[in-house]
């Protein structure tokens, strides 16, 4: 999730009186907080007192700038949440927003506020532009789902409008540019143009905010107006917005703006915003608004999950120092989220806050102490068995990548354009080195055998590990199978040396079989075998191919066997 | 030096030999090379060992050193013996004109022949000069009918050294003439001899050396062996048999023994402690459908991590069949909207096609959901040593197949302090640390979830896990009502400081000689 830049200083302002201590603040002191936030601090620069953190929860876009990380800390330290009295205002906005027809197809809902009183400061700015980014690109989905804009307030005459207009009917000059531009030119020109383009692609009509007197503000979710959409140092007056596709989503992305801007010191004024169709808060909508409902949880809910006793009385006292309103009411609690979080899916979300706020240090690990017999599988067994008894025989274990090629798996192997050259292959590849997954050991082994032909020898090599086999029978269409694969190099390496080594393997683990020849094109003719076991088989044995090993370069005859664990598993 | 007793024990059966010889050497105190070789019956290389052996011992010495020039035949002289040398070639054509009816000139007779310009210049040179041919008018070649010393020379020469060699001064003045005439020299390589010098050394014993030698005479030679043998076991041959001392301080000779892969050591390591503790293994198939990977894991569908660019999906097939009911419909409506759990749930349009997309397991917690669908005991503890894919580009700390250790424990004592315990337990087990912390984290599937630090004896403060309890929208979908703790473990670190690497790609790595060497500090 993100990764955040703060500044100490600014930090500090943030948490405000809400810290007794005198002293400047220090990177150690917001290190010592970053568990209340599921910070991690990644990088710092003592000198400037920047700060990068990584902000590991996802649903939690509040927490991605500094006055958001600030505000649960100052929470925390006041013991009680933060007031926002502009979520609890019933006076009608005098500033409005209307919304015109045909938008819930494209970009359906819109909400906005205003920020009065508070002078943007170099600081504050780049924190604007950071918060705007993060929840663009992180919360929204790269601007799918969200996106925002803030623009200076003396600039607009309301009401404003949020319409769908052709490409060709209106110009303005987008940020990063001189002259104006159609709609369509800033789609096809302009870099934001291209990287967000697509998300409103598709349609006749593109969506655009315009003020009362027709003046642009913005394409959204792509590009401000160069003249009303530059917040510089020194503005006193912010007009806020998002556009989004999920109404929810867009309303707490506003009220999280709203919060920050009010931390700095603005006075938040509410928007109307007027809809021509139903949302599922009506078909007026102001904004910012507080649409979190409080949940009543048992106290034995919390204290179960958490093993101790705490009472309701602790209980309360934990979750306001959270930013929860938390009120007792026997032997249950009544919690209501901040306005600025919508991330309590279950009771179990708040059980967690109660725990973050306490600090995971106050709780006592206890040991769980019921009784549970270990084991492994049995066909882990049965690989430990093989394993030793090749490392008996004098083999070297391996392990090796299971994503490997096709040239790799077939090609070197002779067996394109054979029954054997069926592979599991990747959609997505990355790299044309991890395009398949092996579905056999052997070239894993070749790889190897390749890449150490300065090894002194004799060289004698074996992996058990996981091979992917298509199988059609199978509700996946691939089976996995545990296989071992083991492959001896050097001047006199013959067929009846590697068929030494499994006929010993074979009798150790009391496992019947016979060799059945059979033409395999990575073997010489006539030196290579399927092992049959219960009439199935379960493996190959053979000498390799003279043209394999060139394919692989390695200058020393080789034979190889493979066997199927899974098959001796279920048959010894 | 006196010729004591370990001494003469580290001599080596071929040293012994020449010793003797020159010891027992009738005439003179010093010997040649080639007379103690007839004596000793050593064939070149080994009295050159033994020679070596003795003077860098000081038991002979140097008494002489001559060099003597020898000749021998090169590869044009084989090529002149079965083909004749040009001298005798250009005297053959010119005294048979029958063969071509016609009298030749210079150049019929270097085509004919098949002679290079410069050897058929200086052969004629030679002939004219010796009256065996002459030179007439159109530039024709006659003989003269007499003979030619030097191509009768030549043929008695080409034919004496044959296979051999000779010393230059046996030759008489007047064919080692011809010899020098006809020797390879600097500039010009194609001639049929080559003159080289033999450096001819005598030796003779030291005063240390004759001291052995009688020592080696007195107790008769021939008793010191090397090898015991099966026969001298047999009929007690060994006894009278003294058997030579090595030098036991040099390094011996490399061999490769089986031996399991490192990494693999530390894996079976892991493995064990988890089976100590409790723990039974889990197992599981490389390829998932994205609703066991990722679907009952509760991470939404528009979950950034299921995008294309962080897991790998599989080209054909792309879906599976069927999932297994009830779990898919309980999944699927526990996405929608919380279905019975008490949680509102992602509330977005779950994509049921999507759910059996197939891709490479990305997580071993895929594993976990597995096992809790197909009825876990209770109480109980799983683990699994997974292989997974992930979408990342390869370097030196992120590989795109590797093995995630991981599992989970059910049961009703299971709480947020019990998973405390469980990764206090972990922490000394596992890492051997003194110091533990907790500290708050996020995975989709757990809340509460916690990280694990501890403090590694060698390493320090170091993340060794992430942890929580399986929300209940991940339980009870696959019909588990206790809680559950679901817990993974980053152990790749740990393993690459104990085979002391630095890159994570070396832990499957193809050097054999690597493997070979690496030695594991667990």
């Amino acid at each position: 999730m993100p990764t955040i830049s703060i500044n100490c200083q600014d930090f500090e302002q943030l948490l405000g009186k809400a810290r007794a201590a005198s002293t400047p603040i220090t990177a150690a002191d917001i290190e010592g907080w970053l568990p209340l936030v599921k910070g991690e601090l990644k990088d710092q620069d003592l000198e400037l007192g920047e700060l990068r953190i990584e902000l590991q929860d996802g649903n939690r876009p509040d927490l991605w700038s500094c006055e958001g990380m600030a505000r649960q800390v100052r929470i925390k330290l006041q013991g009680k949440p933060s007031s926002y009295p502009f979520f609890k205002s019933r006076h009608r906005p005098k500033r409005r927003l209307h919304v015109a027809p045909g938008l819930e197809e494209v970009r359906p809902y819109v909400a906005a506020c205003a920020a009065i009183g508070y002078r943007v400061t170099e600081v504050g700015l780049a924190q604007l532009i950071q918060t705007q980014e993060k929840l663009g690109e992180l919360f929204g989905r790269k601007r799918h789902t969200i996106s925002i804009g803030v623009y200076q307030l003396p600039q607009i005459v309301f009401p404003v409008t949020y319409a769908l207009v052709k490409p060709d009917e209106a110009r303005f000059t987008p940020l990063g540019f001189e002259e104006k531009l159609s709609l369509g030119e800033i789609l096809a020109v302009h870099p934001k143009g291209i990287e967000y383009g697509p998300i409103i692609a598709g349609h006749e009509r593109v969506p655009l905010l315009r003020d009362g007197e027709g003046q642009v503000l913005s394409l959204p979710p792509i590009i401000n107006s160069r003249e009303i959409g530059e917040v510089k140092v020194g503005d006193q007056e912010l007009f806020v917005e998002v556009t989004g596709t999920d109404l929810l989503m867009v309303i707490l992305t506003l009220n999280i703006l709203a919060a920050n801007l009010a931390d700095r010191g603005a006075t938040i004024e509410a928007v109307e915003v007027v809809y021509p169709y139903k949302t599922r808060l009506g078909k007026t909508v102001r904004t910012p608004f507080d649409f979190g409902q409080a949940r009543v949880i048992p106290i034995k809910t919390i204290e179960s999950a958490l093993g101790q006793r705490l009472g309701s009385e602790e209980v309360c006292r934990a979750l306001s120092a959270y930013g929860y309103e938390a009120r007792s009411a026997g032997n249950k609690v009544s919690v209501k989220p901040p306005p600025y979080r919508n991330d309590q899916m279950h009771a179990v979300d708040v059980v967690e806050d109660v725990a973050i706020s306490r600090g995971y240090g106050a709780f006592t690990p206890l040991m769980p102490s019921q009784f549970t017999v270990g084991s492994l599988s049995r066909v882990e067994q049965v690989s430990d068995r093989v394993r030793d008894l090749m490392v008996g025989v004098g083999f070297q274990e391996i392990i090796s990548n299971i994503l490997s090629s096709r040239q790799e798996l077939c090609d070197r192997m002779r067996l394109t354009g054979t029954a054997w050259e069926q592979l599991l292959e990747v959609d997505n590849v990355m790299s044309q080195s991890f395009a398949c997954l092996r579905q056999w050991i052997t070239p894993s082994l070749l790889r190897v055998e390749s890449a150490s032909t300065r090894a002194f020898y004799p060289h004698r090599l074996f992996e058990v590990g996981e091979v992917a086999v298509l199988d059609p029978t199978d509700d996946q269409g691939s089976r996995t199978v545990l296989t071992l694969g083991a492959l001896v190099t050097h001047a006199n390496a013959n067929f009846s040396e590697i068929h030494s080594c499994l006929d010993l393997l074979l009798y150790y683990l009391g496992y019947p079989y016979t060799l059945e020849p059979i033409h395999h094109p990575s073997f010489l003719g006539g030196r290579a075998g399927q092992i049959i076991s219960q009439s199935k088989a379960v493996g190959l044995i053979g000498e390799l191919h003279p043209e394999v090993l060139e394919q692989w370069q390695v200058g020393m005859p080789g034979v190889v066997f493979e066997l199927s664990v899974d098959a001796l598993a279920e048959g010894t | 030096m006196a010729a004591t007793p370990s001494l003469l024990d580290s001599l080596h059966p071929l040293e012994t030999k020449v010793l003797t010889a020159l010891h027992e050497a009738p005439s003179s105190a010093s010997l040649r090379e080639e007379l103690i070789a007839k004596a000793s019956g050593l064939d070149p290389s080994q009295l050159s060992m033994a020679v070596e052996w003795l003077l860098a011992k000081s038991l002979i010495k140097v008494e002489s050193e001559k060099v003597i020039p020898i000749v021998t035949l090169t590869q044009t002289g084989e090529q002149y013996f079965e083909k004749y040398a040009p001298v005798e070639r250009i005297l053959s054509a010119v005294q048979d004109p029958g063969q071509t009816g016609k009298r030749l000139t210079i150049q019929e007779i270097q085509s004919r022949e098949g002679l290079e310009p410069s050897e058929v210049s200086s052969a004629i040179g030679c002939l004219k000069k010796e009256g065996a041919i002459r030179i007439v008018q159109g530039g024709y070649i006659e003989s003269t009918g007499n003979p030619s010393g030097t191509a009768e020379s030549l043929r008695t020469l080409l034919q004496q050294l044959r296979g051999t060699t000779r010393e230059l001064h046996l030759f008489p003045e007047s064919l080692r003439r011809v010899i020098e005439q006809y020797a390879v020299k600097r500039g010009n390589t194609r001639e049929p001899f080559r003159i080289s010098d033999r450096i001819e050394r005598e030796f003779s014993l030291t005063s240390e050396g004759q001291e052995a030698a009688h020592a080696i005479a007195q107790q008769g030679i021939g008793e010191e062996v090397s090898q015991l043998t099966p026969d001298l076991l047999k009929d007690g041959a060994w006894r009278a048999k003294r058997f030579r001392k090595y030098t036991i301080s040099l390094r011996p000779p490399r061999i490769a023994g089986g031996r399991r892969h490192p990494y693999r050591e530390f894996l079976d390591l892991v493995k064990a402690k988890l089976v100590s503790m409790g723990f039974r293994e889990m197992r599981g198939s490389l390829i998932e459908t994205e609703f066991w990977n990722m679907d009952a894991l509760y991470m939404p569908q528009f979950h950034p991590a299921r995008e294309i660019h962080d897991v790998y999906f599989v080209k054909e097939p792309t879906h599976a069949e069927r999932i297994a009911e009830p779990f898919f419909s309980q999944v699927a409506a526990v996405h929608r909207d919380g279905w019975e759990t008490r949680s509102t749930g992602w509330g977005y349009d779950f994509d049921e096609h999507r759910a059996r997309r197939l891709v490479l397991r990305s997580q071993g917690t895929a594993l976990s959901a597995r096992t809790l669908a197909a009825g876990a005991t209770v109480p109980g503890k799983y683990f699994a040593i997974a292989r997974c894919f992930r979408y990342d580009r390869v370097d030196a700390t992120h590989a795109t197949d590797f093995f995630q250790v991981e599992g989970i424990v059910l049961g009703p004592e299971i709480n947020f302090r019990t998973l405390l315990g469980l990764l206090d337990l972990f922490a000394r087990e596992m890492a051997h640390a003194g110091e533990s912390r907790f500290l708050p984290a996020y995975f989709p599937f757990t809340e509460p979830s916690v990280e694990l630090h501890v403090r590694h004896p060698r390493l320090g403060w170091m993340e060794l896990g992430g942890a929580g309890l399986l929300r209940p929208e991940v339980t009870l979908p696959l019909g588990v009502n206790v809680p559950v703790i679901a817990w993974g473990l980053g152990l790749d670190r740990m393993a690459m400081v104990a085979l002391g690497i630095h890159d994570i790609r070396e832990l499957f790595s193809t050097d054999l000689e690597m493997i070979r060497t690496t030695r594991a500090h667990f």
